[in-house]
C-alpha cells in the first residue's frame, strides 16, 4: 500500500462528504439562481452548508461567503480590501505566507500600490519589533498573516497580530486554510476581519473555498456578474462541493481533538524516530506548530531527490507547498525564516492525517534511515 | 352569469424540467469518469492528489488534467496548450474581458481603451464592462435590432483606434439568437482587434471549430454541457497570441493566468462532458429544434397575441422564448408550478425585474415581463413538451379570462 | 437533498397560494343582474386591476364575484374578498382595513399594495352603494 504523507497539499475526501455530495450530484438539482424547486432546494442546501462552515470556525453563517477555493480567497481579500482604501493605504503581510498571497501582493505592488514584507525570525515566528514600527510608519489597510504555515505547520500569533493592526485602524487578513480542522479556529477570538478557508484540506472536495467576511468590512469583487453571494462573489453556486464542504466542515468541528491527538502522537513518534537518524535539521520546532506538520532536511539529500526517491518508494510526501514543486526553486518560506540555502534545498514536509497509522511512520522511517546510509556511501 | 372555472390544478408529483440552458444535470458517463477523483481510483487509491504535487499520485492526477484539456480543445479545433480552467464561465468571462484590457494597459490610464459589447450580454459580461467604465474605458454596448440580431457591419462601424477589445456571445441565454461569429471574427481579425466570444450556450449545440473562426478568446462552462458545476475554460489562441493580464494570483497554475489548486474531477469532468457533447452534437442539436418547433406550433396554433423573441431564422436548438399578450408575469410563472423554467437568465429570474434583454428588443416591461424562457435538454421528451404546451395553453387562457380587462361582467 | 413541497415551490405564503390556485368566486355576474354593485380599483405602480362585484340582498352581500390582472397576491386578494364579503352587511363591509387582508392573506411587506388594491375595489363598491342597495 502507499504511504500518502501529504495530507497539507490535499486530503482525500471523506466517505461520507462524497455520500452527501452525490446525493446532489446524481439528484435533481437545478441552478441555485433560478425560482423555481429545484432552484430553492439547491439553495436551500447551500445554506445549510453555509451554517456548517460558520460553526467550524465560531462565525455566523453571514458572514461566509463561498468561492472557488482559498486562492481566490486571499486574492479576493487582498485585492478587494485594497481596492477599497486610499492609495496611500498599504498592505503587510509575513515573510512566509501562502504564495496566492505573496503573488497578489506582488500584482498590487506592480498596480502601484504599496506593499511591504513584515520579517519573521528563525523560528518561523512575526518579527514583533519589525511589525509595530511598520505598522507605525503611516496608513495600513491590511495585514495578511496566516494562523498557520503549511510548509512548517508554525503557528502565528494572530491575536496579537490583530490588537496592534487594529490599534493603527488596519484590518487583518488571516489564511487559515492549514489551521482549520488542524487545531480550533475562532473567527472572533482570532480578532479576524477576513478569514481564507479550503474544503480540499479538511476531507472535502476540490474547487470550493470561503472567505470569511465582518459586515463591517467593505470588499470589491474580484469577479462581477450575476449577483450570488451578495455580489460579492457571482457565477453559479457550485453546489455540490459546497455541500460537501459543509459536511466536511461539520465532521472537522466533531473530530477535530481526536485527529489531532493521533496526528500528534504520531508526530511525536516521526520526530523522535528523525532525532535518532541523526543529522536532521527540524525546522520551526521551537514554536507551536500544527500536530500534523513536520519540515525536516536530511544532511547530504537535497529535498526533491529525497522525494523521488520516497515515491520510487510509495510514500508520498513534498518538498514544500504543492505549488512550488517541482519549480527547482528553495523553499521561500525557509529562506524568509533565514536558513541557508543549502538546507532549505534539503527540506521536505511530511503532514500526517487521520488514516495515518504508526506502522506508516516506522517504514517511513525504515525507509530513510536505508536512504541516509545510501547518501552516506554516495 | 358568467363563472370563470378554474382549471383542475394537478398534484400530479411530475415536474418538467424545462430550464436546461440555467443548468444541466450530470451525465451519468460524467459522473461516472469524476469519481475515481474523489474516492480514489480502483487501482489507483490516491488519484485525488493534489496534481500539482510532486509525487507519482500527483503526476497521475495531472495526468488526468492533460487529458481533459485535450477533450476540452477537441470539441472547439484547439490544441490543448490554449485551454485555461477557470471557476466557471463567470470567471472565463471576468479573465477574458478584464484581463485583456488589464494587459492592454487599459486600467492604469496609461492608455486610452475602447471595448465593443452588447446590451444583451450574459449580466457578468455587462458587469465586467461596467467595471471597466469606472476605470476610465470607453463602453460601446452594441443595440441588437427587434429580433435580437446584431448584424457584423454593426460591429465594425463600432470600432475606433483606441478598440482593445470586443466580447460578443456566440448564442443568446435568454432568446437563442446566434450572432454571426465566424463573419465578425474574419472582419475582427482583418481589423486586427482582440476578440472574445461567450460560447457557454452554443458549446454542444452549434459545431465551434476555431481552426476556422478566427477567435481570440472563448468562454466555456460544463454545467450548460451535462458536466459539474464550478468549472469552466477559457480558450486563449496562441497564434496569434491572445495576452491577458492574470486576475487571480497565486502558485503560478495555468500557465500563471489561473492560480489556485486545480480540482482535478471537476476538470475531469468538464472534459468527459466535452468529449460526450461531440460525440452527440448533430444528433441533439437535430432533436432540440425539432422540440422547439413542436412546442412552438402547439402554443400559437392555440393562443392569439404570442411574440416568439428572437430570429427564428438564426436560434439555438434548446431556446424557445415566448411573450404572451393579456397576462401578469408573475402570475403566469406561478400558475404553471409544474414547469421549471424560468422568465429569463436564472441569474435574473428571482428579481421581478423585466428582462434587460427583451427590453433591448423592444418589448415594454409588461411583455418582457410575461415571457417565458422553455429550454430542453437529452432528456426531454414529446410528452413533456405536449403536457407542458397544454399547461400553458390552459393556464394563458385561464388568466386572460380572469383579467378584468376588456370585460363588461 | 430535500425537495420543496410540490405544490408550492415559489414559497407564497400559503393563504395566498390556495386562493391562487383555486380562485373561488373568480368571474362576474351577468350585465343587469339585480342588485350587483361593482367596484374597481388599480395600482398603477404594480399594473394590476380588480374588480369586485357584490351583489345584495336585503343589506347584505348575497353573492360575490371577481376579476383580477395582477401578480399571485392580487389575484388572492380578490378571491379572499368575494369570499369574505358573502353575508356582511355594508357596515361590517366598511370595516374592512387593508390591513386586516394583510394579516388574514400573510401578505408580505413588499406586496402591501396588493392590500390596498383589495380595500380600494371594496370601498369603490361601497361608494357607489344606492342608498337602499336591496332590489
Amino acid at each position: 500500500m502507499p504511504i500518502y504523507f501529504d495530507h497539507n497539499a490535499t486530503t482525500p475526501l471523506d466517505p461520507r462528504v462524497l455520500e452527501a455530495m452525490q446525493a446532489c450530484l446524481g439528484g435533481p438539482y437545478g441552478n441555485a439562481s433560478s425560482v423555481h424547486r429545484y432552484g430553492r432546494a439547491a439553495r436551500d442546501a447551500i445554506e445549510a452548508a453555509r451554517a456548517q462552515v460558520a460553526a467550524l470556525v465560531g462565525a455566523q453563517p453571514q458572514e461566509v461567503f463561498f468561492t472557488s477555493g482559498a486562492t481566490e480567497s486571499n486574492n479576493l481579500a487582498l485585492q478587494g480590501a485594497l481596492a477599497t482604501a486610499p492609495a496611500a493605504a498599504r498592505l503587510l503581510y509575513g515573510a512566509t505566507e501562502h504564495p496566492s498571497v505573496l503573488e497578489t501582493a506582488e500584482a498590487l505592488r506592480a498596480a502601484g500600490r504599496a506593499v511591504e514584507v513584515v520579517a519573521v525570525g528563525r523560528d518561523g515566528l512575526l518579527d514583533w519589533a519589525a511589525y509595530e514600527t511598520q505598522l507605525s510608519r503611516g496608513p495600513v489597510r491590511l495585514v495578511a498573516l496566516m494562523r498557520a504555515n503549511n510548509e512548517t505547520g508554525v503557528i502565528q500569533d494572530v491575536p496579537r497580530a490583530a490588537r496592534l493592526a487594529h490599534a493603527r485602524g488596519a484590518l487583518l487578513h488571516c489564511d487559515a486554510v492549514q489551521a482549520a480542522g488542524k487545531i480550533p479556529v475562532d473567527f472572533d477570538a482570532l480578532g479576524a476581519d477576513l478569514m481564507s478557508l479550503s474544503a480540499h484540506k479538511i476531507y472535502g472536495p476540490k474547487g470550493v473555498g470561503a472567505l470569511v467576511k465582518r459586515a463591517a468590512v467593505e470588499l470589491a469583487p474580484l469577479l462581477h456578474g450575476g449577483g450570488q453571494e451578495h455580489g460579492l462573489r457571482p457565477g453559479t453556486e457550485n453546489l455540490p462541493a459546497i455541500v460537501g464542504f459543509g459536511v466536511a466542515a461539520e465532521l472537522a468541528r466533531d473530530e477535530l481533538e481526536r485527529r489531532a491527538a493521533h496526528c500528534r502522537r504520531l508526530r511525536e513518534m516521526l520526530e523522535a524516530g528523525l532525532r535518532r537518524l541523526g543529522a536532521v535539521t527540524i525546522f520551526g520546532d521551537s514554536a507551536p506548530r500544527l500536530p500534523n506538520t513536520v519540515q525536516f532536511a536530511l544532511a547530504g539529500w537535497e529535498g526533491e531527490a529525497l522525494l523521488m526517491a520516497l515515491d520510487r518508494k510509495g510514500i508520498a510526501v513534498s518538498s514544500g507547498s504543492a505549488c512550488s514543486s517541482g519549480k527547482g526553486e528553495p523553499s521561500h518560506v525557509l529562506l524568509g525564516m533565514g536558513w541557508p540555502r543549502e538546507l532549505a534545498f534539503g527540506a521536505i514536509r511530511v503532514s500526517l492525517g487521520p488514516s495515518s497509522t504508526e506502522n506508516e511512520i516506522a517504514r517511513f522511517l525504515a525507509v530513510l534511515s536505508e536512504l541516509q546510509a545510501l547518501g552516506a556511501a554516495a | 352569469m358568467s363563472a370563470v372555472i378554474a382549471p383542475a390544478t394537478s398534484r400530479a408529483a411530475r415536474t418538467i424540467y424545462l430550464d436546461y440552458a440555467a443548468t444541466t444535470p450530470l451525465a451519468p458517463q460524467v459522473l461516472e469518469a469524476m469519481l475515481p477523483y474523489l474516492r480514489g481510483g480502483e487501482s489507483d487509491p490516491l488519484l485525488w492528489a493534489n496534481p500539482a504535487s510532486a509525487h507519482g499520485p500527483g503526476y497521475r492526477a495531472r495526468a488526468a488534467v492533460e487529458r481533459a484539456r485535450a477533450q476540452v480543445a477537441a470539441l472547439i479545433g484547439a490544441d490543448a496548450t490554449e485551454i485555461i480552467f477557470t471557476s466557471g464561465a463567470t470567471e472565463s468571462n471576468n479573465l477574458a474581458i478584464k484581463g485583456a484590457l488589464e494587459f492592454h494597459g487599459a486600467l492604469r490610464g496609461s492608455r486610452r481603451a475602447h471595448l465593443v459589447s452588447s446590451r444583451t450580454e450574459h449580466r457578468c459580461v455587462l458587469d465586467s464592462c461596467r467595471y471597466l467604465e469606472t476605470q476610465g474605458v470607453r463602453v460601446t454596448y452594441l443595440k441588437p435590432d427587434a429580433l435580437g440580431r446584431i448584424a457584423p457591419a454593426q460591429v465594425f462601424e463600432a470600432l475606433t483606434p483606441d478598440t482593445v477589445l470586443v466580447s460578443l456571445m456566440w448564442v443568446n441565454n435568454e432568446i437563442g439568437v446566434v450572432y454571426d461569429i465566424p463573419a465578425i471574427a474574419r472582419g475582427l481579425r482583418e481589423r486586427g482587434v482582440l476578440f472574445h466570444v461567450d460560447a457557454v450556450q452554443a458549446a454542444g449545440k452549434l459545431p465551434i471549430d476555431l481552426r476556422e473562426v478566427p477567435v481570440d478568446l472563448l468562454s466555456l462552462s460544463a454545467h450548460k454541457i451535462y458536466g459539474p458545476k464550478g468549472v469552466g475554460a477559457l480558450y486563449v489562441r496562441r497564434k496569434p497570441r491572445a495576452r491577458l493580464a492574470p486576475q487571480m494570483h497565486g502558485g503560478g497554475h495555468e500557465q500563471g493566468m489561473r492560480s489556485g489548486t486545480l480540482a482535478t474531477h471537476q476538470i475531469v469532468g468538464l472534459g468527459a462532458a466535452c468529449a460526450l457533447a461531440a460525440q452527440r452534437l448533430g444528433e441533439d442539436a437535430v432533436r432540440l429544434a425539432q422540440l422547439r418547433e413542436r412546442l412552438w406550433r402547439r402554443l400559437a396554433s392555440a393562443l392569439p397575441g404570442l411574440h416568439r423573441n428572437g430570429d427564428p431564422q438564426a436560434c439555438a436548438p434548446h431556446l424557445l422564448n415566448v411573450s404572451f399578450e393579456g397576462v401578469e408575469g408573475e402570475a403566469l410563472r406561478a400558475s404553471l408550478p409544474e414547469l421549471a423554467l424560468s422568465s429569463g437568465s436564472a441569474c435574473s429570474s428571482a428579481t421581478a425585474e423585466p428582462s434587460y434583454v427583451l427590453r433591448a428588443l423592444g418589448r415594454d416591461d409588461e411583455l418582457a415581463n410575461a415571457s417565458l424562457r422553455f429550454s430542453f435538454g437529452r432528456a426531454t421528451s414529446v410528452e413533456e413538451i405536449e403536457f407542458a404546451a397544454q399547461r400553458v395553453i390552459e393556464q394563458v387562457r385561464w388568466l386572460r379570462e380572469l383579467s378584468p380587462f376588456g370585460k363588461d361582467g | 437533498m430535500p425537495l420543496v413541497e410540490d405544490s408550492n415551490p415559489f414559497a407564497y405564503p400559503a393563504p395566498i397560494w390556495t386562493l391562487f390556485r383555486s380562485t373561488p368566486r373568480a368571474g362576474g355576474f351577468a350585465p343587469g343582474t339585480p342588485g350587483v354593485v361593482t367596484g374597481e380599483a388599480q395600482s398603477n405602480a404594480a399594473r394590476s386591476r380588480l374588480r369586485l362585484q357584490l351583489r345584495f340582498e336585503r343589506g347584505r352581500v348575497a353573492d360575490a364575484r371577481f376579476r383580477a390582472y395582477g401578480c399571485p397576491t392580487s389575484i388572492a386578494v380578490g378571491a379572499w374578498l368575494a369570499g369574505w364579503a358573502v353575508g356582511k352587511d355594508v357596515r361590517e363591509l366598511a370595516g374592512l382595513s387593508a390591513a386586516r387582508l394583510r394579516k388574514e392573506l400573510e401578505i408580505p411587506d413588499q406586496r402591501a399594495h396588493c392590500a390596498l388594491l383589495g380595500e380600494d375595489a371594496l370601498r369603490a363598491v361601497l361608494d357607489r352603494l344606492p342608498e337602499d342597495p336591496s332590489p
